[in-house]
């Protein structure tokens, strides 16, 4: 049952914090267009916020296939996004103290490779032990790795950071000069307040056309690997580590499994972040990108994609919503406000609704088997986690 | 070593002087003895007397100081829990466990061992097979939740059924992964006497069928009615071994009982 083909029925089928979910983002699009007909939001910068929504869903997806699956607890989110940034933006920038100049594809391929050795390093000598010690760990690491960013200057150029970064599409046919192929239009929609669409908002579109196809393309992978038996054992090591390793599965190799995807997905959101900005710095390797990932996990929902998805957005939302406070006179700085309010956000969610704003469904099996089983579908007990067919 | 440890022909499992301590106690202290194939054995013995403790060292969870543990003729001893379940042998724990965000019938699906689908590649390279074992491990499911007559249980929260119907799950769960040799962990603890009566059928219409149970139970009416040969522990080591009516008159172990084990 799909929203397009069937509107009224697929909406009598969410649950309650679906149908809440729906509405408030209904109404959040609907002031977004406001905002961006009026002229209040410039174009070009909501593609900007999009695409820093994109890297947070990102960011949240490779936590929750770590927490929310499989409960391991990684404080170094910030270290895997920075491996990802500083990956891509070394081997491409043309002032990369090191490689530099390559295709940004070659520098997807290192960011990847790089991160994948990280997540070994540190799953390795870990995952065998009870969780605290993976928790400890990280944290260890995310200092590490920036302070190694921030100090070895031949490989980084320290605190100066690396500027000269290409965009990602950078050598494609067709799609490296597309933002200058663009004609600028002038969109007219209420009088005296005319939209501009130049090269730069065309250059913000691919970005965003990049993110799109990195967080889809998680998205999509993510969906069938938490359906999946394999998810399943994830889940089961989360709930009872012990039981799983009774009924004959290698926990070790599964827990490094899901730690390792996760830790992918970071980088992958530190590749996009570097051809979004341009320029990536050691400031962008602070702990507080770690924080923002957790939170966006919890409040969406351990456990669940579209929860993460949600969180990320929620998170950039408050984020980016509260810079107009830049602009009031407060008696004191914004940013602490801004963190404040997070802090607030999590433990209403926290005393409300612990399990998260969209905690996963509860019944996942692989959805074709269910079919062909002629089983009928979940029904009575598991009410609220039945959403319609399109959740993970 | 320890009398009574006849000699077995056709062994599913044999535990050789098997020894391990925590700091000074020795909980399992030289226990030797075997569960032959096609039984259903009983362990008992008085509280501490160590028979979880063996059958963590059993199935690889704690690894022993000392002494072997066989399955199916392979020495399995320090091999990780999943390389001993791969040898046959799944064990259940003394506390039942429970899956939280699980419906009954997902949890069950956790049983079958080396599903396709359970390889990550696979999910991506060869879906249709991975389809393929989820619906026939679905339909083993349900086949077995409707023998066990739970099946109006499927769809239920696997938190929020009894421990008495969690029970009768485990035992469900285990047959999933196709044990050659099951052990059961005080498997009618806590359960009412209506469903301990149903847990005592399906053992024993799964025994007819061919799995070998070696069981711990402190319900002696269970155990004495359940099991043949039943093997008494007594401060880490074989105490006797016998029938039912051998182990309830010998005197030995009428004393380790009121002893308290100490
Ligand atoms: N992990 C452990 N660390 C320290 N001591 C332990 C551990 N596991 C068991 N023991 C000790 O070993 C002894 C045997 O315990 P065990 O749980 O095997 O007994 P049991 O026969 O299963 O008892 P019960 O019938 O009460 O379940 C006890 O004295 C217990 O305290
Ligand atoms: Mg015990």
């Amino acid at each position: 049952m799909s929203l397009l083909s069937d509107p009224e029925a697929a909406i009598a089928d969410l649950s309650r914090p679906e149908k809440w979910v729906l509405g408030v983002s209904a109404a959040f699009a609907l002031f977004l267009l406001a905002a961006l007909l009026t002229g209040a939001l410039g174009p070009t910068y909501f593609l900007f916020l999009v695409g820093l929504a994109g890297m947070y869903a990102l960011l949240s997806f490779g936590l929750n296939a770590q927490w929310g699956y499989t409960g391991l607890i990684n404080f170094s989110v910030a270290a895997f996004f920075g491996i990802g940034a500083y990956g891509s933006a070394l081997m491409t920038a043309d002032s990369s103290p090191i490689a530099g100049g390559f295709n940004p594809l070659v520098g997807l391929v290192v960011a990847l490779v790089l991160a994948f050795v990280l997540a070994l390093l540190i799953g390795i000598p870990t995952l065998r032990l009870r969780a605290d010690y993976l928790a400890i760990a990280s944290l260890g690491l995310a200092e590490v790795v920036r302070l190694i960013v921030l100090n070895e200057r031949w490989l980084t150029n320290g605190s100066a950071g690396v500027r000269g970064i290409p965009s990602f599409f950078e050598g494609w046919p067709v799609l490296s000069t597309f933002p200058e192929t663009m004609p600028g239009l002038r969109l007219v929609v209420i009088p005296g307040s005319p939209i501009l669409l130049e090269t730069s908002f065309w250059r913000a579109s691919l970005n965003v056309l990049l993110v799109l196809a990195f967080a889809g393309a998680t998205f999509l992978v993510l969906r069938r690997a938490h359906q999946s038996p394999w998810g399943r054992v994830l889940r089961t090591i989360r709930s009872d580590e012990d039981l799983a390793r009774a009924l004959g599965k290698n926990t070790y190799s599964f827990k490094m499994q899901s730690f390792v995807l996760g830790s992918l997905i970071m980088a992958l959101a530190g590749v996009f972040y570097t051809h979004l900005n341009l320029y990536v710095g050691p400031g962008d390797l602070d702990p507080i990108t770690t924080f923002y990932a957790w939170v966006a996990v919890i409040l969406g929902g351990s456990g669940s994609n579209r929860g993460a998805l949600f969180g990320g957005i929620v998170i950039v939302t408050i984020r980016e919503g509260t810079r107009f406070l830049n602009d009031v006179a407060l008696p004191i700085d914004p940013a602490p406000l801004r963190l404040l309010l997070i802090g607030v956000v999590i433990v209403a969610v926290m005393r409300y609704r612990p399990q998260g704003i969209l905690p996963p469904q509860r019944e996942l099996i692989w959805p074709s088997a269910v079919d062909d089983a002629g089983s009928d579908p979940p029904a009575s007990g598991v009410r609220e986690q039945k959403g319609g067919g399109d959740d993970e | 070593m320890s009398e009574g440890a006849l000699p077995k022909e056709d062994a599913v499992l044999r535990v050789d002087d098997l020894q391990k301590s925590f700091g000074g106690l020795a909980a399992t202290d030289h226990a030797t003895f075997a569960v032959e194939r096609g039984t259903i054995t009983g362990l008992i013995g008085p509280n501490g007397a160590g028979k979880s403790t063996l059958f963590n060292l059993i199935s690889g969870f704690y690894e022993p100081d000392g002494g072997t543990v066989e399955v199916n003729g392979t020495d399995v001893t320090g091999l990780e829990p999943y390389e001993v379940a791969d040898h046959g042998l799944i064990r259940t724990f003394q506390t039942p466990r429970k899956l939280e965000g699980m419906t009954v019938r997902e949890a069950m699906l956790v049983g079958p061992r080396n599903q396709p689908g359970e390889s990550f590649v696979k999910l991506f390279a060869t879906p249709g097979a991975v389809a393929e074992s989820e619906s026939t491990n679905l339909a083993e499911a349900e086949r077995i939740l409707e023998e066990f007559e739970i099946d109006h249980l499927a769809a239920q929260p696997a938190t929020d059924i009894s421990g008495g119907q969690m029970k009768l799950v485990e035992l469900a769960r285990a047959m999933l992964a196709e044990p050659e040799v099951l052990l059961l962990d005080e498997p009618v603890a806590g359960v009412n006497p209506t469903l301990a009566k149903k847990l005592k059928d399906q053992i024993r219409r799964l025994n007819e069928q061919g799995t070998t149970f070696l069981l711990i139970e402190h319900d002696m009416e269970f155990v004495m009615d359940l099991a043949d040969p039943i093997v008494v522990l007594d401060q880490g080591s074989v105490l006797t071994e016998g029938t039912p009516e051998g182990v309830r008159s010998d005197d030995r172990v009428i004393d380790a009982y009121l002893g308290g084990g100490t």
